[in-house]
C-alpha cells in the first residue's frame, strides 16, 4: 500500500513509524521497554466498577506492534474505559495493561512515552495554528529545537495540512481538524497508536482517507487499537477484531475467524408488535432457525437461507404478532455481532 | 517542573492572542476609579465638599427677607452653600428636576411686617425629592438657625419696637436711633450667650486610614484618593480576571484538552502546577500592569516594593486558587460562573471594595480583615497611604497567605482527583 520510498512512507520513517525501528525511535523508545518485543499491547484480565457499574468484567488482549486491532461495540460496553486504563486515566480494580511490557499503572510514565492517543473529539486548542498546537504537544514529549520543527513539518506533511500550518485551526474543516487531531496523536513516533473512533461525522471520502493513514501508520510497525461504532471499517482496516459488551470481550479473531464463528448464516430481523411468551413455541417446529432475540417489538432469527425459509418464517412470526417491517442481513460480522449481544451496534 | 513550564507558557501565549475579555475585565478598575474621582475626588482634593444649591423665593423683599439668604451665604456657611435667587415655585421645580437645586427658601409676603408686628410668621422650606441628602443638610442648617434667630428675637424686643415705631411714624432714624437701636442689638446677643458657641464651631474630617487628617477641612490628594480606592478595585477586577483565567483550563476540560494532556508522559502534578502557574503568571503580569496605570495615571507613589510583593504575590495566589477549586469541582461553565460570581461580589462586599472597611461595624469590620481580598486591600492601603512598610503589615500579610496556601492546596488536591479516575 505505502512503501517506505512513497512519499507518505518516507514521512512515516522520519517520524519513527517506520516498521524497521519501530519501539526502537528516539523518544517513542521507553525506557526499560524491550525494542524487540513483538507484543505492544498486553491487557490481561482487567477489571474495573464504577460504584455499582461493573463497566470492566475481565478483559484480555494483546496487540502486535503493525497489527490494527479493532475494538467493537456499543456505546456502554467497555470500550472507553479500557481505552482509559491504557491511557492512565482509569486504574482497573484488577488485571493488568502493559505498554511494550510496561505496566500503565506502575510505570506510567515511562508506558506513556510509547503511545499515542487520537481521542474521538477534536483535541485541539482552535486559537492557535497547526503548528502551534503540534508544536506544544512535541514539547510535552520531551522534543524539542530542529528535531520537534522538523517532526512538526513532517507531521503536516503527513496529513496534507502543510499549506495552512500557520493559519488558525478555528478556520478548518471538520475534516482538516480530524487529521491535524491524527497528527497531533503520532507526530512524536509513537510505537503504540489507539484511535477512538476517529472518522464519526466525517464524509465518505475524508474517512476513506483517515483509513489510508491509520493503514500506513500501522504499516510503519506501530500497534493501533482502532475503536468504531463502523463495522465496515473495522472489516476493512483491521486484522483482528474483540467484540466487547457489558465489560467483556465475547469474540476475538481475525475477520476470517470471526466470519466462520458467525457462519455462513443469515440473520432475519422483523419488526412489529409481538407475544414474545409465544415466540419459542411457534418456531419450534421451524427447520434451523435459531431466536437470537424476541421481545415485543423485535424478533431476530438466525437460519442458513432466507431465500427458501423467508416465506415459512413470516406465516409463523404472523402467529406470534404483527410484523411491520422485514430486514435481511447477510453473513458478515455485524450478523456476528447481532448474534453475540442480540442487538446491533449502534443501540 | 519543566514541563509545569511549558504548559504555563502555552496557556500564556494563548491568553495573549485572544485578550479580549481580560482586556474588558482590566478597564474595570480604571473605569470605576476614574468614574469616582470625577464624581468626588475633584472637590475632596481641593479640600471642600461640592456645594449644596439653595434658592430663595423672596416674596417680602424687605430689608428683613434680605437677611434671609445670608444664613447660606454669611461667614463659613459660604463654603458650603451655593445661593441663588429664584422667581417662583415651578420655576424651582424645574430646577429640581434638572438637578440643579437642593432646595428652595421660600419667605412670605408680610414677612418683616409679622417680625415687627411680634406675630407668628414661618419660612417655608421646600426639599428636592430627586435627591437624598443635601436638601436635609440645608434643612439642618435651616432649622438651626431658626433656633438661634428665635432665642435672639425674644431677647432683642426692645430695639425691634424702635424699628416698628419708626416705620409706623414713616420717618428717616436719626443717628441717635441708629446707635441705640444697635446697642439694643448688641446686648440681646450677649443675652443669648449661646450665639458664642458658634465661635468655637469646626469639624474634624476623617481619613479612611482610621486617623485624623493634619488639618481641618483638607480633603487627600489625588494620589491618596486613588490609593485609597485603587487597590478594593484591582482585587475586585483580579478576582474576576482570575475566573476567566481560569474558565479557559474548564472549557479546554470540556473539550476533551485536558484529557489530551493527561496522556502525554507529563507527571500529573505537573499538569496542575502548569494550570496553577499559568493563573499565577498571568495574574502577575496584569497586577502589574494595573499596579503602573495606578502610578502613571492616578499618580499613586508605588513605595515599599517588598510589602507589595508579598500581598501582591499572596493575593494572585489566592485568586488563582480559589478559582481552580470552583473550576475543578464544576462540570460546566454556567455553573462554575453562577459559584464564582457569587463567591467573587460576596468577598467583595464583605471585604470592603465597595464601602470602605472603616465604615464598617465592628464585627463585620473584623469580618472584612480576616477575608483574603479584605485584608490585602487594607495591606496595600497603608503600603501606599499610610505609608507603612512590610513589617506593620504582618497580620494582612499572613491572613492572605494562609487563605492563598488554602485555597491551593484544594485546588490540587481536587484537580489530582479529578484527572484520574
Amino acid at each position: 500500500m505505502y512503501s517506505k520510498t512513497s512519499g507518505r512512507g518516507r514521512v512515516l520513517e522520519r517520524l519513527g513509524l517506520d516498521a524497521g525501528t519501530a519501539g526502537a525511535y528516539g523518544h517513542a523508545n521507553p525506557r526499560g521497554a524491550n525494542p524487540v518485543a513483538s507484543t505492544a499491547i498486553e491487557v490481561s484480565n482487567l477489571r474495573k466498577k464504577f460504584g455499582d457499574l461493573e463497566a470492566l468484567r475481565g478483559i484480555s488482549f494483546a496487540v502486535k506492534a503493525g497489527e490494527i486491532y479493532g475494538l467493537l461495540g456499543p456505546n456502554g460496553a467497555g470500550k472507553s474505559t479500557t481505552i482509559g486504563v491504557l491511557c492512565g486515566l482509569v486504574i482497573p480494580d484488577a488485571g493488568t495493561a502493559r505498554l511494550n511490557g510496561l505496566d500503565v499503572v506502575q510505570n506510567a510514565v515511562e508506558a506513556r512515552r510509547s503511545l499515542g492517543v487520537v481521542p474521538q473529539e477534536v483535541a485541539l486548542y482552535t486559537e492557535l495554528s497547526a503548528r502551534d498546537n503540534l508544536t506544544f504537544f512535541g514539547r510535552l514529549y520531551g522534543l524539542g529545537g530542529r528535531d520537534l520543527s522538523k517532526r512538526v513539518d513532517d507531521a503536516l506533511a503527513l496529513v496534507s495540512l502543510s499549506g495552512r500550518a500557520k493559519e488558525p485551526i478555528e478556520r478548518y474543516s471538520g475534516g482538516m481538524l480530524r487529521r491535524l487531531n491524527i497528527a497531533a496523536g503520532v507526530l512524536h513516533g509513537p510505537s503504540v497508536i489507539l484511535l477512538d473512533e476517529p472518522t464519526v461525522g466525517l464524509d465518505p471520502q475524508t474517512r476513506a482517507s483517515i483509513l489510508d493513514l491509520v493503514r500506513a501508520i500501522a504499516a510503519g510497525g506501530a500497534a493501533v487499537v482502532y475503536t468504531t461504532h463502523y463495522l465496515d471499517e473495522a472489516e476493512r482496516l483491521c486484522q483482528r477484531v474483540g467484540i466487547i459488551d457489558h465489560g467483556a470481550i465475547l469474540a476475538e479473531g481475525t475477520l476470517a475467524e470471526l466470519r466462520r464463528a458467525a457462519g455462513e448464516r443469515e440473520i432475519v430481523a422483523l419488526r412489529g408488535i409481538f407475544r414474545p411468551d409465544q415466540v419459542p413455541a411457534a418456531f419450534a417446529r421451524a427447520e434451523d432457525v435459531q431466536i437470537i432475540k424476541a421481545n415485543e417489538e423485535e424478533l431476530l432469527l438466525s437460519l442458513r437461507s432466507a431465500e427458501r425459509q423467508l416465506s415459512s418464517l413470516l406465516s409463523l412470526a404472523a402467529g406470534v404478532g404483527e410484523i411491520r417491517e422485514v430486514a435481511v442481513k447477510q453473513p458478515s460480522l455485524e450478523n456476528l455481532f447481532i448474534k453475540l449481544t442480540g442487538r446491533e451496534l449502534r443501540e | 517542573m519543566r514541563e509545569a513550564i511549558v504548559i504555563a507558557r502555552h496557556h500564556l501565549k494563548r491568553m495573549v492572542r485572544t485578550p479580549g475579555l481580560i482586556l474588558l475585565l482590566l478597564a474595570i478598575p480604571i473605569t470605576i476609579a476614574v468614574i469616582e474621582y470625577a464624581a468626588f475626588g475633584g472637590t475632596a482634593a481641593r479640600g471642600k465638599l461640592p456645594p449644596v444649591k439653595v434658592l430663595i423665593l423672596d416674596e417680602d423683599k424687605t430689608i428683613a427677607s434680605s437677611a434671609v439668604p445670608q444664613v447660606f451665604a454669611g461667614g463659613p456657611m459660604r463654603e458650603f452653600f451655593e445661593v441663588a435667587a429664584v422667581e417662583s415655585l415651578p420655576a424651582a421645580s424645574r430646577m429640581f428636576q434638572r438637578g440643579d437645586a437642593s432646595a428652595v427658601v421660600r419667605v412670605p409676603k408680610g414677612f418683616q411686617g409679622a417680625l415687627l408686628e411680634g406675630s407668628d410668621v414661618a419660612v417655608e422650606l421646600y426639599k428636592n425629592p430627586t435627591q437624598t441628602f443635601s436638601p436635609d443638610i440645608v434643612e439642618s442648617v435651616l432649622e438651626m438657625v431658626t433656633t438661634i434667630a428665635n432665642g435672639l428675637y425674644a431677647r432683642a424686643k426692645e430695639p425691634i419696637a424702635r424699628i416698628k415705631a419708626l416705620t409706623d411714624a414713616d420717618r428717616e432714624p436719626t443717628t441717635a436711633d441708629i446707635a441705640e437701636i444697635s446697642v439694643g442689638f448688641f446686648l440681646a446677643g450677649r443675652r443669648l450667650g449661646r450665639l458664642e458657641g458658634l465661635e468655637d464651631l469646626s469639624v474634624e474630617v476623617q481619613r479612611p486610614g482610621g486617623e485624623k487628617s493634619e488639618g481641618a477641612m483638607r480633603g487627600p490628594k489625588p494620589s491618596e484618593f486613588f490609593g485609597t480606592i485603587f487597590p478594593g478595585l484591582v482585587i475586585f477586577a483580579l478576582l474576576f480576571i482570575s475566573q476567566a483565567l481560569a474558565f479557559r483550563l474548564l472549557r479546554d476540560r470540556v473539550r476533551g484538552l485536558q484529557r489530551r494532556l493527561a496522556i502525554t508522559p507529563v507527571a500529573r502534578g505537573s499538569v496542575v502546577a502548569g494550570g496553577i502557574l499559568y493563573i499565577l503568571v498571568g495574574l502577575l503580569a496584569l497586577l502589574v500592569v494595573l499596579g503602573l496605570i495606578g502610578s502613571l495615571v492616578f499618580r499613586i507613589e508605588l513605595r515599599e516594593p517588598l510589602a507589595l510583593l508579598v500581598l501582591g504575590l499572596g493575593l494572585v495566589a489566592f485568586a488563582a486558587g480559589l478559582q481552580l477549586a470552583i473550576v475543578a469541582v464544576a462540570k460546566d461553565d454556567r455553573g462554575a460562573g453562577a459559584v464564582s460570581s457569587i463567591v467573587v461580589m460576596v468577598l467583595s462586599v464583605l471585604g470592603g471594595t465597595f464601602v470602605p472597611a472603616e465604615q464598617y461595624p465592628p464585627f463585620l469590620k473584623s469580618v472584612a480583615i480576616s477575608l483574603p481580598n479584605g485584608a490585602a486591600q487594607q495591606g496595600l492601603v497603608d503600603v501606599l497611604v499610610h505609608k507603612r512598610g512590610l513589617v506593620d503589615l504582618g497580620a494582612f500579610a499572613v491572613t492572605v497567605w494562609l487563605w492563598a496556601l488554602a485555597a491551593l492546596a484544594a485546588a490540587t488536591w481536587i484537580e489530582r482527583r479529578r484527572l484520574v479516575r
